[in-house]
């Protein structure tokens, strides 16, 4: 059999497997339903932040930011946030310490590409937990609603989709890492603190000092958050070239993430798992 | 663990003392156990701290006072805060945390056969040392607040001392009543990630906050108490009614958590029998 035949026949298999391990991901999230919603509520950091900047803005607006414009841009942050969450790094992390990862081995089903379905099979559920939240911010400041046009829509939801992906292929990157460290939720946690203040979670990438921008825009954190929030929210000039830019993300990372897998997993075997 | 004098043998306040330095002895020696990672976590623990005054200094680029508050003035608060920060992971939550383990896998027997007070040795038993940096950046960022603004009178100093301490008793109440819910239902190791977020909104002066969640944050989760009223006592802003809304509600708080812990002891089944 080629390697292209091989490959052909790899996908084919996943392809057909992907609704049952979408069902299968939407059971499980609902069996343990109460430890989700708990989950999903931890991340009310965009919360606190608008509070800070709503404060700041009583007086008028920053930087072109009035009250509503926060409240609309964190609103927005706090949904992009919980459509892009994942939990794979945390998972591996595990699975190689523990060496739960062994039986996931034998299945015909990637074990990454399993998470995959799981994290994606859970974002239904967080949009119901999250709608009783959008309701009480919807009360307390009616003009935070608003309708993109079709474009942004559009753009917005293929760069949601991007953004999912990079967020959970950045996860699996750092999860991977287990193979070769033991531990990597440490490292995690700081590409998550650079993440917060460069990738638009903690501010408005606009609001960012000078240099600090133009840092950030050549490195890979907005493109987890803050492009998808900016293009709904019609704040950029150049949506379609700021999902271009996710796109190349997503390659790159997709990329790396095939080559650790295929290394990590020598050195996991190596180990005597 | 090593023989220690039993401390059952002694009487009154030195039976207490020799508790409490068996105790700490023991949960050193629990941390100490696992080098690597504690190195990471205060790499970690110091890229957090400085993640949490990054957006404060961010805001002020922009504003000069935020709901009545200067930059120095909420730097102060948010020195409090990653005290408050601190003390929690050093402290309160790997000992509450292994309450809930306790109860799950019923170790928490051992735990309640031993002649001291339960409550005490479980909210003891163990420490988390490489949070100890949280106190640590509290105390710098404390003093760098306070150096620019003029020096706090020493009864200012004094209340504000008590105002913490009164602010650190109501947590750990708060603590403890979550805590308990694991008697009853078993799988609530989330909900104190739940308590962890919620306290993350202390980290502005409360003034920011309005309506009922400025009730929420000094009554039902009351981190103001920690957090802003020991800033306003140094600042000389604190009111009569501000200390004693501190020491009603760190009262309450106590006492209802050491009425719910006995109830909970009462109905606790042990996970063997």
């Amino acid at each position: 059999m080629s390697a292209g035949a091989r490959a052909g026949g790899w996908l084919a298999r996943h392809l057909r497997a992907t609704p049952t391990l979408l069902r299968v991901g939407f059971a499980s999230m609902v069996a343990y339903r109460a430890e989700m919603v708990v989950w999903i509520l931890t991340a009310s950091l965009p919360l606190v932040m608008l509070a800070l900047w709503n404060a700041a803005a009583a007086d008028g607006p920053v930087s072109g930011f009035g009250q509503a414009e926060f409240a609309r841009y964190f609103t927005a942050t706090l949904v992009v946030r919980q459509l892009t969450g994942a939990w794979v790094v945390w998972e591996l992390n595990h699975q190689v310490r523990t060496g739960a990862l062994s039986p996931q081995l034998l299945r015909p089903v990637h074990p990454l590409a399993q998470n995959l379905a799981e994290t994606a099979a859970a974002v239904p559920f967080r949009l119901v937990v999250l709608a009783p939240i959008l309701a009480l911010l919807l009360a307390w400041r009616p003009d935070i609603a608003w309708l993109p046009s079709p474009t942004q829509a559009l753009l917005g939801l293929l760069s949601v989709v991007l953004a999912f992906l990079l967020s959970w292929l950045v996860q699996a990157i750092f999860g991977m890492l287990a193979f070769w460290l033991e531990q990597s939720l440490g490292l995690f946690s700081l590409w998550f603190a650079a993440y917060a203040v460069l990738g638009g979670y903690f501010l408005p990438v606009a609001l960012l000092p000078g240099p600090v921008r133009e840092a950030a825009a050549w490195l890979p954190f907005q493109a987890t958050l803050a492009t998808p929030v900016e293009v709904l929210l019609g704040l950029r000039d150049d949506p379609v070239h700021a999902v271009l830019v996710q796109l190349l993300w997503v390659v790159l990372a997709l990329g790396t993430c095939a080559g650790m897998w295929r290394r990590g997993l020598v050195r996991y075997g190596a180990v005597g798992a | 663990m090593p023989e220690a004098p039993l401390p059952a043998m002694r009487r009154g306040p030195a039976r207490w003392i020799s508790v409490l330095a068996a105790l700490g002895r023991v949960a050193l020696m629990n941390a100490a156990a696992y080098r690597a990672s504690f190195v990471v976590d205060v790499l970690v623990g110091a890229v957090a701290s400085v993640g949490v005054v990054l957006p404060l200094l961010f805001v002020y680029e922009h504003a000069g006072s935020v709901a009545g508050w200067t930059l120095h003035q909420a730097l102060l608060v948010t020195a409090f805060f990653l005290v408050l920060q601190g003390l929690v992971g050093l402290l309160v939550e790997p000992n509450l945390g292994a309450v809930v383990e306790g109860v799950r896998s019923g170790s928490l027997d051992y735990l309640v056969l031993k002649p001291v007070d339960a409550q005490l040795v479980a909210s003891l038993q163990r420490v988390a040392p490489a949070k100890a940096w949280d106190v640590l950046a509290g105390l710098v960022v404390g003093a760098w607040a306070l150096a620019h603004l003029p020096p706090p009178t020493w009864q200012g100093a004094l209340l504000a001392l008590g105002l913490l301490l009164a602010g650190l008793a109501a947590i750990y109440g708060v603590w403890v009543l979550v805590i308990c819910t694991s008697f009853w239902f078993v799988r609530v190791d989330n909900l104190r990630f739940l308590l962890t977020a919620a306290l993350d909104a202390g980290r502005w002066p409360v003034g920011v906050y309005r309506g009922w969640v400025r009730l929420l944050l000094t009554v039902v989760v009351p981190v103001a108490l920690v957090t802003s009223f020991p800033a306003m006592a140094l600042l000389g802003t604190a009111r009569p009614g501000t200390v004693l809304h501190a020491l009603v509600v760190a009262g309450g708080l106590l006492w209802a958590s050491r009425l719910t812990w006995r109830g909970a002891l009462r109905h606790y089944t042990s996970a063997s029998s």
